[in-house]
């Protein structure tokens, strides 16, 4: 049996409405600021038009440098700028020989969707029959983490995991995994998606899930919680925790910013898409007994909540069950409300926010609760701006996907050394 | 436009090369192009001259034999249109 190593979260970066620095990402979301737009992609055969997160200054050219941006998907771009970013915020260097026990394990649900879309609209409505020889690089599913293992020279494993709006969850539990039992040291981990493509937009669209409003009230439309919810809203983005093994991390006197202690993972096995209470209430609760803790040492929950008018009703029934009498106080709130539904990438963003929660003593608000889904009650929901000063110690972080696969993370703050 | 502009145009957009370093000398080594960017050159040499080369492109040394290599193509390619 290999022995048991802790993991510490050393750096974090995002590609965000907000910019890349997470800390000033963390600070609007506290604030209560959302960052949704109504976005339009104008193409034949008609605009499609819908509230989401554009992220309309990222600039690939600056950020990553002309010649990557010139081969690579908006979706590695934006991961490889969250990556490198947090790099820096851990302190670390760039080293031409690499490291063999450092690796990356990313999430992506929707691969580089946008290369994949231009080259169908060359060929079906442009009339083209040929397509740019990288197409398949660019396109490849395990773009992104190919990238960041090339750039920043990690030789462990370089894995991609799938698992729709888990995804990033899973590859972020996963990396712990691999540090944890002695099998690297560190760790990229994160996610990045981009479904501001039409078709995806459409596909979304049609499922009825999708908030609406105007460009007035975009920035209120995705409501976890609220009576009036009507669903998500897409975003892109991509998010970076880096995780290293504890001691590699205090020996080069890294800043631990928090310590990742568990990871749940589990199938409802089920329905695709109806999420299942028992399913959700096993996740979590494998994260806590994978960390040795209990239900009473949780301090916050970053909630799925999507706002869909089932999740959202389905989630809070399953945190009542965890919970039980002490539910009520326990402080839950849904980020999305603020910085969308990010995909695969949705859950590294949460992580991130969540370890910021614990950081700076700020646990962010579900913006725009101004009054609560009967559904919904029973716990308790963080609104209008950050609850400050609970000294949490614990939190969990959810992430429960179509297909019926459930992903939580459980983490710690980090003790001053 | 003849085909070291071609060259040179698509490897100072794509890479930032120093346009002054694209000479006939040059080697694809120093340039930094590996067999995936010498794909999408001869993709864009193929757009830009309008045909598709029916043979695959030996490893060139230099940016003066990847030009006569094209040019050679270009013709072959042309007559095989006209026919």
């Amino acid at each position: 049996m290999a022995d048991i190593h802790r993991v510490a979260v050393t750096g974090l970066g995002v590609v965000a409405p907000s910019g890349i620095d997470a800390r000033q990402m963390f600070g609007r979301l506290a604030s209560g600021e959302s960052f949704i737009q109504l976005h339009t992609i104008d193409q034949p055969p008609r605009p499609v038009t819908q509230p989401a997160i554009h992220c309309t200054g990222f600039n690939a050219e600056a950020s990553i440098g002309k010649a990557l941006a010139g081969t690579t998907d908006r979706s590695v771009q934006m991961a490889l700028t969250a990556c490198f970013e947090a790099w820096r915020d851990a302190g670390l260097t760039r080293n031409q020989e690499g490291r063999q026990d450092y690796g990356v394990s990313w999430g992506s649900a929707l691969g580089s969707t946008s290369t994949w879309e231009r080259g169908y609209r060359e060929m079906w409505q442009n009339g083209r029959d040929r397509l740019p020889p990288l197409s398949v690089v660019l396109g490849m599913s395990n773009a992104a983490a190919s990238h960041i293992s090339i750039q920043l020279g990690l030789g462990n494993s370089s894995l991609t995991y799938v698992a729709a709006c888990a995804s990033a969850a899973a590859a972020i539990g996963e990396g712990f995994k691999r540090i944890r039992n002695g099998e690297a040291r560190l760790m990229v981990t994160g996610g990045s998606d981009v479904p501001l493509a039409y078709a995806v937009m459409k596909a979304w669209d049609a499922l009825r899930v999708v908030a609406q409003g105007d460009a007035d009230t975009a920035p209120s439309s995705c409501r976890p919680f609220h009576p009036g919810r009507s669903g998500l809203v897409l975003g892109e983005g991509a998010a970076t925790l880096i995780l290293e093994e504890w001691e590699h991390a205090r020996a080069r006197g890294a800043t631990i910013l928090a310590e990742v202690v568990g990871y749940g993972t589990c199938s409802d096995h089920s329905h695709l898409v109806r999420p299942d209470r028992e399913g959700q209430v096993r996740a979590m609760r494998l994260a806590l007994d994978d960390g040795g803790l209990a239900p009473d040492d949780v301090d916050y929950v970053n909630a799925h909540g999507t706002a869909t008018v089932e999740g959202d009703a389905i989630e809070v029934d399953s945190l009542r069950t965890l919970f039980g009498d002490r539910a009520a106080r326990v402080p839950v709130s849904a980020t999305k409300s603020m910085h969308g539904h990010l995909m695969g990438a949705g859950g590294a963003i949460e992580a991130v926010t969540t370890v910021l929660a614990l950081v700076e003593d700020a646990l962010p608000p579900t913006a725009h609760l101004d009054a609560i889904d009967p559904a919904c009650e029973g716990v308790r929901h963080i609104t209008g701006s950050a609850l400050r000063g609970t000294d949490a110690r614990v939190a969990l972080s959810n992430s429960f996907a179509f297909g019926g696969c459930n992903a939580v993370l459980a983490f710690r703050k980090a003790d001053p050394a | 436009m003849d085909t070291l502009t071609v060259i040179r145009e698509f490897l100072v957009d794509r890479l930032e090369i120093d346009p002054a370093r694209i000479q006939p000398e040059a080697t694809l080594e120093e340039l930094q192009i590996d067999s995936l960017m010498l794909v999408e050159l001869i993709f864009e040499c193929e757009e830009k001259y309008n045909v598709v080369f029916e043979r695959d492109v030996r490893s060139p040394k230099n940016i003066g034999e990847l030009v006569s290599i094209v040019d050679e193509f270009v013709v072959e390619a042309q007559k095989a249109k006209q026919a």
